[in-house]
């Protein structure tokens, strides 16, 4: 059993803890969005179909169809139809 | 109940250093900064950013149509307010931040709000997030307006849609406010840390002209200052002593009783802890170690609860000035800081002790070194407390530059000195030689160091030299605490070095603890150690090199929340979240199983079998609840763990298969129960009772009492005879051998006789004699008899042929010969006859106990009786 333990906490170590935003492009058009971390201001385009992970420690998003939203980080995004689906 | 008295002695002594040494080096700080202009534009560009907020936000309200205020739901108002809250607190702090430019510590405590600051404007527009979506479903269903030439749709539709629309550009607004704000508060925090930096090397790297007119200034300001102190002490004291006596003697009284319980109660109490015995000539390395701790931080504390209470009685008590509070509480800062140093030299070199020294140097040698160490240490003090005495008394800043400039040549001078004694203890075998020099690594960087410091004084570096000359003292004598608990640490976690230490013993002596506990407890002692002076002396450390509190604070709480590498955030406190909740969830799953297994099961009398099964399967589904449950205290997002589970799966397909057939096998073993604890199970070549079936091995102890672990799938694949399955009902069989010439009927009737009388035999099934088959030289029978419980088998087979043996005898029937041997070779048979049953005794114990699978050992009759 203590091997067990062994195993499950090395898993805990190895399993690794995503917590960036991931904004997945459902569209079949590149999505562009203005995502602004911190002090900078940058637009991130999003091929259709992929997915991006920005910003681990929160920013706020501008999507396609114009709508602002704040992320905390560790959210998963979809863009469907230009506006975004938070999950 | 020792050890805990210790360690919270330890921590309170520890608090109460940082204390002091922030009260004394904080205000140094604060002296040593020169002023500097406003980083304007910055500023500006913040107050710019936060007005552009509300321009935006203009627009956006009164797109709301007029008097529409339930449009605007209440959470959207609510962030608004939120917002504008956070807003006016960004302005705060733009305020307070240029109010504080000069100050290094209100800076780091800045930084710290502006952060939370920025957190919450994120956290506060994310719940607007919720109602957006809500407003973008409901738009979605209420379509697109109609294009031109199509029907017109209903008007409260139209009017929906319009109110919806306006909701949503309210909320973007709104967003777009807080990401104003969020970008704002973001600017000012690194213009914080822009400003930060400045200060730090402005004070560090300022430069200075030295020339004799500074001097002659310096002198002059020098004895203004003296004559003002003067005047303000004997006012206050003169003061104090006509008005507020009692308060003054109160204080003093009061402070000094309790330093003084402070220090008798820790004498008495640890008295065994850090006295030095004279009489003893080789203390252990550890003993000596620890003396040197506590005689350090004893006096240390004492010294400083003393200094402690004394400052917030005086202040307490109203009998402290404005004027006369800093030099008081840097005075008494300074007594500590040079308690410190001083105590700790005298513990580490002890000059009077020889045998209790901690380092090799030699008598002499640690005199002229704790003499050195005190004069760094004093120069040390006076210097700070002269530069708080011209802050207070609004010197000029030359004052404090040339006094720092006399300081930090001094020091240069003491520590080339130091450089160049001779500490170190003649070699061994010349008992007449001088004592040697340090060893050229120590003594050069000592000797540079003392020039460079000379150099950066006189070519006007006098804030860098400065620093360079309190950091040898300070930082040196953190470092050399540090290093002392560290190999305390270290020397504790050897083997049976706890148990030698006086809780050790009196631990040993009143639980009984066996030498391996102690060694553990040892072990966690030194971790314990390790962490205590890791987590006090660093951030002292860090203190002394110019960061402040708040800086620390932010960076322990970011190593035990997030540690960021590139996109993988790592939180320390989320992994112990984790381990807690699965070493509780793993000690219920224990106490369950412990409970149903010895309380629900047992009373129930189930069967052994189905308790090892359920035991075990409530074990690995404890286990692996526990382990769900912390991965999501921990914070992992199972999602990623679907990555590992994928890898996982194709490590299976190639490496692990054999592993999880394994596994597998094992959990349908301990569904279907083929064999139980205790069996007596046959497969492949492998013969034995069952010890324990966990998952993915069985274990067979055979009965020579070796343990064999056999993979689970062999038990599935192949076929795994029990001898035990239902019952332990069992058929052993002995086969004998008799010459033609004995009756054959005779001899049945005996061996049934011979099997009915033996007590073991069931009579149900019943015994059965048959004659077995028509040999070369003789004939062959056989008795079968069933067994209540088949392991005691040999025994009773035993018994068996024993009284064969004897009622042959006894009837004539034949006695026993080696028929082969002497068929085979009749002149040797005398000779080979004897060796060959002891062999097969020998070799054969274990392979002869099944009675089935392997024929009995027969008893080999000679045919004729004459042939011996």
């Amino acid at each position: 059993m203590l091997k067990i333990a062994t195993v499950f906490v090395a898993a805990l170590a190895v399993a690794g803890f995503a917590k960036a935003a991931t904004i997945t492009n459902k569209d079949a058009d590149t999505a562009v969005l203005v995502v602004v971390e911190g002090e900078s201001r940058m637009e991130v385009a999003i091929a259709a179909g992929s997915s991006e992970q920005v910003c681990p420690s929160g920013c706020f998003i501008t999507t396609p169809s114009g709508d602002r939203i704040g992320l905390e980080g560790g959210e998963t995004v979809e863009i469907v139809n230009g506006s975004a689906i938070i999950k | 109940m020792m050890i805990r008295c210790r360690a919270r002695a330890g921590l309170f002594a520890r608090c109460l250093m940082l204390l002091a040494f922030l009260a004394a080096f904080t205000g140094a700080a604060g002296a040593q900064t020169a002023t500097q202009p406003a980083p304007l534009q910055q500023i500006q560009q913040i107050q710019k950013q936060l007005q552009q907020p509300a321009q935006n936000q203009t627009p956006a309200a009164s797109a709301a149509p007029a008097g529409d205020g339930a449009s605007r739901s209440e959470s959207s108002a609510q962030v608004s307010a939120e917002l504008e809250q956070e807003g006016a607190e960004l302005k705060k702090l733009t305020a307070a931040f240029d109010a504080a430019r000069d100050d290094d510590v209100a800076l780091s405590e800045l930084k710290v709000s502006v952060d939370a600051l920025a957190r919450q404007i994120l956290t506060t527009s994310a719940a607007t997030r919720p109602r957006l979506e809500e407003i973008k479903g409901r738009l979605s269903e209420l379509g697109e307006p109609p294009a031109e030439g199509q029907p017109p749709e209903a008007a409260a539709v139209t009017e929906e849609r319009q109110r919806l629309m306006s909701e949503r550009n309210d909320i973007n607004a709104l967003t777009g406010q807080a990401e104003n704000l969020s970008v704002s508060a973001t600017r000012l925090s690194n213009a914080i840390t822009a400003t930060r930096r400045t200060l730090f090397s402005k004070a560090l790297f300022g430069v200075t002209q030295i020339s004799g007119e500074m001097f002659s200034t310096a002198a002059a300001a020098f004895s203004v200052e003296m004559q003002q102190l003067g005047r303000s002490l004997t006012s206050w004291v003169s003061f104090s002593w006509s008005y507020k006596r009692v308060s003054l003697l109160g204080a003093i009284f009061l402070s000094l009783c309790l330093a003084l319980v402070f220090l008798a109660g820790s004498k008495r109490l640890f008295a065994s802890i850090f006295r030095r015995d004279p009489e003893d000539d080789h203390p252990s390395y550890f003993r000596r170690l620890s003396v040197a701790f506590w005689s350090t931080m004893l006096p240390t504390l004492s010294v400083a609860a003393f200094a402690v209470t004394s400052y917030l009685c005086l202040d307490g008590f109203n009998v402290l000035r404005s004027d006369i509070a800093p030099l008081v509480s840097n005075l008494l800062g300074t007594v500590v800081a040079v308690l410190f140093v001083t105590a700790l030299s005298q513990a580490v070199l002890a000059p009077a002790h020889p045998h209790w020294r901690l380092v090799a140097v030699s008598d002499s040698g640690a005199r002229v070194l704790t003499g050195i160490i005190f004069t760094m240490v004093l120069i040390n003090g006076v210097d700070y407390l002269l530069a708080e005495v011209s802050e207070v008394f609004g010197s000029p800043v030359v004052l404090t530059v040339v006094k720092s400039f006399f300081a930090s040549i001094l020091i240069a001078l003491v520590v080339i000195g130091a450089s160049m004694v001779r500490p170190l203890p003649p070699a061994d075998d010349d008992l007449n030689a001088r004592a040697r020099r340090w060893p050229r690594y120590i003594s050069t960087p000592l000797f540079l160091i003392g020039i460079a410091l000379i150099a950066a004084a006189l070519t006007g570096y006098v804030g860098l030299a400065r620093f360079i000359a309190t950091q040898i003292t300070i930082t040196g004598a953190i470092a050399v605490v540090i290093y002392i608990g560290m190999l305390a640490g270290r020397e504790l976690s050897r083997q049976g070095a706890f148990a030698d230490t006086a809780i050790g013993s009196r631990l040993e002596k009143r639980f009984g603890l066996s030498a391996v506990a102690l060694d553990q407890i040892g072990l966690a002692a030194s971790l314990g150690t390790y962490a205590l002076v890791i987590s006090i002396f660093v951030p002292l450390l860090f203190l002394q090199w110019g960061f402040q509190i708040a800086d620390i604070q932010s960076w322990a709480y970011r190593i035990v929340t997030d540690i960021r590498i590139g996109n993988i955030t790592i939180s320390l406190a989320g992994i112990l979240a984790g381990l807690l909740f699965f070493a509780i969830g793993y000690s219920i799953t224990r106490w369950f199983q412990r409970w149903l297994d010895s309380s629900v099961m047992a009373l129930s009398r189930v069967d052994t079998g189905v308790r090892n099964s359920v035991r075990t399967g409530v074990g690995y589904l404890g286990v692996g609840l526990a382990g769900l449950v912390a991965i999501s205290a921990a914070g992992i997002d199972l999602s990623s763990l679907a990555l590992v589970a994928g890898a996982l799966s194709l490590g299976v397909g190639f490496g692990l298969q054999n592993i999880v057939s394994n596994f597998v096998s094992g959990l349908i073993l301990l569904v279907e129960r083929p064999f139980k604890v205790g069996d007596w199970v046959t497969t492949g070549t492998t013969e034995g009772f069952v010890k324990r079936i966990s998952v993915r091995a069985t274990e067979i102890e055979t009965f020579q009492r070796q343990s064999i672990m056999v993979p689970n799938s062999l038990f599935i694949n192949a076929p795994v005879g029990n001898w035990t399955h239902r019952n332990r009902l069992g058929r052993a069989d002995i086969a004998v051998t008799v010459g033609y010439d004995a009756n054959p009927r005779r001899i049945l009737e005996i061996l049934a006789d011979i099997a009915d009388k033996q007590p073991q035999v069931l009579k149900n099934p019943a015994p059965m004699t048959v004659f077995a088959g028509f040999g070369d030289e003789r004939m062959t029978f056989e008795v079968r008899v069933f067994l209540a419980d088949i392991v005691s088998s040999i025994g009773v087979r035993n018994d068996i042929r024993l009284q064969i043996f004897e009622r042959f005898r006894e009837e004539g029937i034949a006695k026993p010969f080696a028929v082969e041997d002497v068929v085979a070779d009749a002149d040797a048979a005398t000779t080979s006859v004897a060796p060959a049953p002891a062999a097969s005794a020998a070799v054969q114990p274990v392979s002869s106990m099944p009675p089935v699978t392997q024929a009995p050992v027969t008893l080999p009759w000679q045919k004729a009786p004459g042939t011996r």
